[in-house]
């Protein structure tokens, strides 16, 4: 790791290592936030910005794609709950019908697989995600979504039981 | 890891791969704005601890600066008692009308038989 290279308030993060998975965190960003390409632009620089600020340090513990995906995690859960307590607090105050305005944007995908994986309750899905999309263990991935590590291996058996029953049986293709 | 276990992988990745075909911004750009903002924050930072640091400055000048009151006022040793008083907790359980049971000394009978030569 050249010195220069190193980010200034996290001396275990090199620009050079954070560009080589930018675009795995763009897509764990963009599966956090419906796939709104500027919100996810907008959760990536937010999770940089931490990294720069040295608030979220990396401290070699897991690794480094581990833990900026933690910390996107993190701050779209924050943005949710925010998100979802001025909701609240709207419907509350004005009684105003909102629910269209919160609805999810799926991908464009009409793939029965996919439509299969966002029919999972969300811990599976990111699980899912995080272990067959991302190349992930599910150590590292219960890490991501802040669960223990046999929780994180529930949710991993029962969504492959889900997806397999809902697209067939075992040794069956699943194909589109 | 078993083959429909594969299978099933193989077939999530690439739904999933079709799904996010959205490209990533380009990353320098990225970095680039998460600076500015990191930036912009800390100035933010600096100018609040600024603030509270001129804010509380200037409390204790002023603080320091109030005149202190000398019209202090005494009160009466006698005074202070009458506005205080109390009472025991037990104090309810006493009778709340005076009377004593045995207001004069009963009259016991006297025996008059005897035994022995002493009175029973």
């Amino acid at each position: 790791m050249r010195d220069s290279d190193v980010l200034e308030n996290n001396p275990h993060i090199s620009r050079s290592a954070l560009e080589a998975i930018h675009g795995q965190v763009f897509g764990w960003a963009l599966s956090r936030t419906d796939y709104d390409r500027s919100t996810a632009e907008d959760l990536v620089q937010q999770a940089y910005m931490e990294l720069l600020s040295g608030k979220a340090r990396f401290d070699n513990r897991s690794s480094l794609k581990t833990f900026v995906f933690s910390v996107v995690q993190n701050l779209a859960r924050g943005r949710y709950r925010r998100i979802a307590s001025r909701l609240r607090l709207l419907k509350g105050a004005a009684s105003v019908e909102i629910e269209e305005a919160v609805q999810p944007v799926e991908p464009e995908s009409n793939s029965p697989v996919w439509t299969a994986v966002q029919a999972l309750p969300q811990r599976q899905r990111d699980i899912v995600e995080l272990v067959f999309c991302r190349d992930m263990t599910i150590e590292a991935a219960s890490s991501v979504m802040g669960v223990s590590t046999g929780t994180g291996r529930v949710h991993y058996d029962r969504a492959k039981k889900a997806l397999k029953a809902k697209l067939g049986s075992p040794g069956e293709r699943f194909d589109d | 890891m078993t083959d429909s276990e594969n299978t099933l992988r193989r077939a999530v990745r690439e739904a999933h791969a079709r799904a996010e075909s959205i490209p990533a911004p380009d990353f320098d750009r990225v970095m680039a704005a998460a600076t500015a903002r990191a930036g912009a924050a800390r100035k933010r930072q600096y100018l609040f601890a600024g603030t509270a640091a001129v804010a509380a400055a200037v409390a204790i000048a002023f603080g320091l600066r109030a005149p202190m009151d000398d019209n202090r006022g005494y009160i009466d040793e006698y005074e202070l008692l009458e506005t205080t008083g109390w009472t025991a907790p037990s104090d309810s359980l006493l009778p709340s009308r005076e009377f004593d049971i045995y207001q004069t000394v009963p009259v016991l009978i006297e025996s008059t038989e005897t035994y022995g030569g002493a009175l029973l």
